[in-house]
């Protein structure tokens, strides 16, 4: 099953009067269970790519279909429930609530989508747990190393179980070994759940984990290797 | 939205509260003191209005007056030529339609004593009936009420310190010398006398609480005296004797009589450029029929011998202001001062005298013949502390009246017309209303500050949680969650904010209720009448639905306040929120 197609995907920025293509026509497509890396150089549009299927922002040109059905169709409200529950996002920054606990961050996904408190409480420890953080669920974010948050940060994404998790150098705020214990934990989870992943990184190691690679280079697919 | 996911999104918000706690802080105390003002000035307002409402009641008119149409078109002037007769009659109708009653004939003059003059407005009462109306005729703060039927006055007690009569409470050394002791004739009543003055209090003394303090006196002030506290009645009533007997409470009233009646004769000119241009086609045809002009000199006289034509004639003429239609005869009338009165309600203490009606019906009074200007209506038994509703409306006193009439084939007279105290009382409509404006802008002004702060507070806020917004979008939250989030947070200042503003203004206002403020010195200053009618102490009245708007209102507001910052963040796209910094 195709969880994403994009075709010709196009995107401009304008920046002081010019115009930036970040994208110029990426045609692609990601079947269920895929464990994808995007690569590239800085600036070569991953970030970009990740955003525009994570319906973060609208294409310039071309389209996207996430779960067969075209984003470009849908209202704003739509596509906030769509991302709700399909899409799970890890970005490098982590990006917690900060007045938030690891264990109510975790759960306000879960509470978005309308889950029971206590249920939802249930779920958040279980991923918390998952990620090894089973101890640290009344911490706040600041309280935790960036290692640690971002676990956090993917055992928010994985708890409400979505077919697709989009993770924009997850790593790169993370000394190796923690790199790779996070790698690790996301491909368990594409193993055992056959969650859908799609992360950025230009690192070599990172890319190793991947079991498909995509090279863009200045908004342009460069090359794709499977292995 | 479903409960759990609100009062998560209520959790957050009351959460980010903490995060930027000395704007939180400022903010909420903006927001408090405003609260706080608006309830302590709304209560003083409406405690200044409560009292002034009822005491118009209880110490000036009762609930509404019956007057001739014509004076009251005209009572700013005083017309006391628009009287009318029968006040009796009505009065009976009056009782048996269950409304005490009393009438009055108001007329303007000169009051003489040995000392001074003062321009004065004299109400003639019928002492009986406006002691059963009226609540100022107890404050008669020494001597007693007139009686029926002697000339004898009460004034004001600002006539009365004008005039030198009376007991003055802080007469100058030579004053005290001269017309105090100097009244006295024995030797025992000067004695008397000097037991009853000494030196004034002096300022050393501890104010009473809340006390807006005197102004400095000027420097070369002669001394004064003043009557000692704690003097009895029975002394106050000899030295009024004492005083009296030196004819210090005699007086001269100057007063002029205008009464409606056609003149007998009219000068050409003014016949015919004055009278006439004034008058309609009918009107004109209608006095020419009345007078016929002298062939020799032109001048109009006054040629009809039927009463009802001549009387029609002078109605005319009285329609249209002309000034030949009112005779003015000068009127001289001795008289003494027995009281001076000094109640609640300033009206009655101003340059106001009171002399019995009865006293005044001959040619030595006013030639009144039973006519009166007015009569004051209250309900029979009603409460002082009442302020007149619609039982006592105009409407409601003549339907009332009516019934009465109309059970004895009667109707109630057609030149006559019953009008409720609002009617009577602008200059205390106008100050109430006046300052009701200029609080409000006060408030408004208040409320707007505190809005700033909020606005500034949430903008702040929400600016600098761009990155979080995006987040949050990310995460699958609607644009609607966001607003509501952010404005659940604003709204929580406001409504924090209120709380403790209405704690504040209700703790001032206890005080406020319970004791009020004396500013006896500064009402002195105003010389006592500043619209209002309330004297020297000032209370608030509790106003229970405004302190509740005012939470409500403040916490509405507050939350508004963030919904123009919030649209700001939510017109971003999701990206650019997670990129920002
Ligand atoms: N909001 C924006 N406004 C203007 N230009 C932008 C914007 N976002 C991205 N770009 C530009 O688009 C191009 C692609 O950026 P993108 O962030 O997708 O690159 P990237 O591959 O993620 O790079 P990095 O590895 O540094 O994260 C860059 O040239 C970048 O400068
Ligand atoms: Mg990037």
């Amino acid at each position: 099953m195709t969880v994403v197609e994009t075709s010709d995907l196009t995107k401009d920025y304008a920046l002081n009067g010019i115009t930036v293509n970040a994208l110029r026509g990426v045609s692609l497509s990601f079947q269920a269970g895929e464990f994808a890396a995007v690569a590239g150089p800085s600036g070569s549009g991953k970030s970009t790519f990740l955003h525009l299927v994570g319906c973060l922002d609208v294409p310039t040109a071309g389209s996207i279909a996430v779960g067969g059905i075209d984003v470009a169709a849908l209202s704003r409200k739509e596509l906030a429930l769509l991302r709700r529950r399909s899409i799970g996002f890890i970005f490098q920054a982590y990006n917690l609530i900060p007045v938030l606990t690891s264990l109510e961050n975790v759960s306000l996904p879960l509470v978005l989508l309308g889950h029971g408190k206590a249920e939802a409480r249930e779920m958040a420890e279980r991923a918390l747990a998952e990620v090894g953080l089973g101890d640290m669920t009344g911490r706040r974010p600041k309280e935790m190393s960036g290692g640690q948050q971002q676990r956090v940060a993917i055992a928010r994404a994985l708890v409400k179980k979505p077919a697709l998790i989009l993770a924009d150098e997850p790593t790169a705020n993370l000394d190796s070994k923690t790199g790779r214990e996070v790698l690790e934990i996301m491909l368990g989870l594409n193993r055992s759940e056959g969650t859908t992943f799609i992360f950025s990184t230009h690192d070599r190691m990172v890319m190793d984990f991947a079991r498909r690679l995509v090279e863009l280079r200045d908004g342009r697919i460069e090359s794709e290797t499977l292995r | 939205m479903n409960a759990a996911a609100f009062r998560d999104v209520a959790g957050m918000a009351l959460r980010n509260l903490g995060r930027h706690r000395v704007k939180t802080v400022i903010t909420t105390a903006a927001v408090a003191i405003s609260a706080a003002l608006y309830i302590f000035m709304d209560g003083w307002i409406l405690g200044m209005n409560l009292e002034s409402r009822r005491n118009i009641a209880a110490y000036e008119m009762g609930a509404a007056k019956i007057q001739t149409k014509a004076y009251f078109d005209k009572k700013d002037e005083l017309p006391m030529y628009e009287n009318f007769p029968g006040w009796e009659t009505l009065a009976r109708d009056l009782a048996k339609a269950g409304f005490d009653s009393a009438p009055r004939f108001t007329f303007t003059g000169t009051l003489y004593s040995r000392a001074g003059t003062a321009p004065l407005v004299f109400n003639a009462v019928d002492p009986e009936s406006e002691r059963r109306l009226l609540r100022y005729v107890p404050y008669v703060e020494s001597g007693r009420f007139p009686r029926d039927g002697a000339l004898e006055l009460a004034v004001g007690s600002l006539a009365a310190e004008k005039l030198r009569v009376g007991i003055p409470d802080r007469p100058t050394r030579s004053e005290y010398e001269a017309e105090i002791l100097g009244a006295a004739a024995t030797e025992e009543d000067r004695a008397f006398v000097r037991s009853l003055y000494g030196p004034p209090r002096t300022s050393k003394e501890p104010r009473k609480p809340f006390s807006v303090p005197d102004k400095a006196a000027p420097a070369f002030e002669e001394e004064k005296l003043a009557l000692k506290e704690g003097v009895s009645g029975e002394e106050r009533e000899r030295l009024w004797r004492i005083l009296a007997a030196s004819g210090r409470m005699d007086v001269r009233i100057s007063t002029v009589i205008d009464v409606k009646a056609a003149p007998d004769s009219i000068r050409k000119n003014k016949f015919e450029q004055e009278l006439l241009p004034s008058l309609d086609a009918g009107a004109q045809a209608l006095v020419r029929s009345a007078y016929e002009p002298d062939p020799a000199t032109g001048d109009y006289y006054l040629a009809s011998a039927d009463d009802a034509l001549t009387s029609r004639v002078l109605e005319t003429m009285v329609a249209a202001d002309y000034p030949g239609a009112i005779r003015h005869i000068n009127q001289l009338i001795d008289a003494v001062v027995v009281g001076v009165v000094n109640s609640p309600n300033p009206k009655t203490n101003g340059s106001v005298g009171y002399i019995p009606l009865s006293a005044l019906q001959d040619e030595a009074g006013l030639m009144l013949g039973g006519a009166v200007t007015e009569i004051l209506i209250r309900k029979a038994g009603a409460d002082d502390a009442e302020i007149p509703g619609s039982a006592e409306s105009p409407a409601a006193i003549r339907a009332a009246l009516d019934r009465v009439l109309a059970a004895d084939g009667r109707t109630f007279p057609d030149n006559l017309d019953v009008r409720g105290w609002k009617d009577y009382s602008a200059d205390y409509l106008a100050a109430s209303a006046g300052d009701e404006v200029s609080t409000r802008v006060m408030i408004l002004f208040l409320f707007v500050l505190s809005f700033i702060g909020i606005s500034n507070t949430m903008l702040m806020a929400i600016l600098e949680r761009t990155k979080e917004t995006g987040m949050l979008r990310a995460l699958g939250m609607t644009d609607g969650q966001v607003l509501l989030a952010y404005t659940l947070e604003a709204g929580l200042i406001g409504a924090i904010g209120s709380a403790i503003g209405i704690l504040l203004g209700c703790l001032i206002n206890i005080p406020m209720v319970a004791y009020g403020i004396d500013y006896s010195a500064a009402a002195r200053e105003m010389g006592g009448d500043f619209g209002y009618r309330i004297v020297a102490l000032f209370r608030s009245a509790w106003n229970p639905p405004v302190i509740a708007a005012t939470g409500v209102v403040a916490t509405v507001l507050s939350a508004v306040a963030a919904i123009p910052p919030t649209l700001r963040a939510l017109r971003m796209p999701v990206t650019e929120s997670l990129r920002f910094e």
